[in-house]
């Protein structure tokens, strides 16, 4: 799955830009994924000194609610709630994507892993083949929350939505990512391919994955 | 049918495993997958910082609770 964060303002902000979040409050949820695509979509935009955040909870609809009444500047969410802060009238200054990556425990085996990755492929072919019919899954994630049922699957912009078929971890991604969250004090130590990507299970589970894939 | 329990996703993070769990597409492939319920005594985000951050990824991975998250 490729995830979609945008880092959004509230309606009548002066800011039109990320440039323009230098040195104001930007909430993010330490440790997810989101909060790390907000600190690059910032870094790529201002001095790393300029970059001012705040730890803020998971839950992307208090972090809404926190730019709504004007508590911080910007926040990052994803979807639904990018969609449900542009109904609101939030504007969103910057998107990116990046990739969620699974991490398994040594009781997975490379057969188990390999099921995992078919089942997975087979449905993101499902899924871009018509993505407007799965979108109501981000609808049933939030059941009861009331801006959440008031949203249709025509509501959601399709290009936020994006999926890849998985596979293996580039080995200079992964150094870059560790790299790049060291370089913020997040990770300490240098990276080590060995320590962190069970290669030979890697490759053995796509191999097997594929293989399956092609019957 | 093996058995493997995950750490919860939600669409924004794993719409694909949703609809494969869903539609059958694991159990085709002999694979029982579960999906965790999220952790009831999660602590908040907003007690972390940048470099010591609060986040319950992996957590249950960590209890021998699931056998693979998303990070």
């Amino acid at each position: 799955m490729v995830v979609c964060a945008g880092l959004v303002v509230r309606p009548g902000s002066d800011i039109f830009t990320p440039q323009e979040l230098a040195n104001r409050m930007v909430a993010l949820d330490y440790g997810n994924g989101t909060a790390y695509a907000g600190l690059q979509m910032l870094e790529g935009a201002m001095p790393r000194e300029a970059i001012t955040t705040c730890a803020a909870t998971v839950n992307s609809g208090d972090r809404l609610d926190a730019v709504l009444r004007g508590e911080v500047e910007a926040t990052v969410l994803q979807e639904p709630w990018i969609t449900i802060a542009e109904k609101k009238g939030c504007r969103v200054v910057s998107t990116t994507f990046f990739h969620g990556t699974w991490v398994a425990d040594p009781s997975v085996s490379a057969e188990t892993y390999a099921a995992f990755v078919r089942g997975v492929t087979r449905a993101v072919r499902r899924i871009n083949a018509d993505k407007r019919r799965y979108v109501s899954y981000f609808i049933a994630d939030f059941p009861g929350h009331p801006d959440v049922e008031k949203l249709t699957p025509d509501d959601f912009d399709l290009g936020r939505i994006q999926l890849k078929e998985p596979g293996p971890i580039p080995e200079a991604e992964a150094r870059w990512a560790w790299e790049w969250m060291a370089s913020w004090g997040v990770l300490e130590g240098a990276f080590d391919p060995r320590a962190q990507i069970n290669a030979a299970m890697e490759r053995e589970a796509h191999a097997r994955a594929a293989v399956g894939l092609s019957a | 049918m093996t058995a493997m329990t995950i750490e919860r996703v939600r669409a924004f993070n794993g719409l694909d495993v949703l609809v494969a769990r869903d539609e059958g597409l694991f159990a085709a492939e002999g694979l029982d997958l579960r999906i965790a319920p999220a952790v009831g005594d999660a602590p908040s985000t907003a007690d972390g910082t940048l470099t010591q951050p609060v986040s319950v990824q992996g957590s249950l991975m960590d209890r021998g609770e699931a056998a693979m998250f998303q990070g």
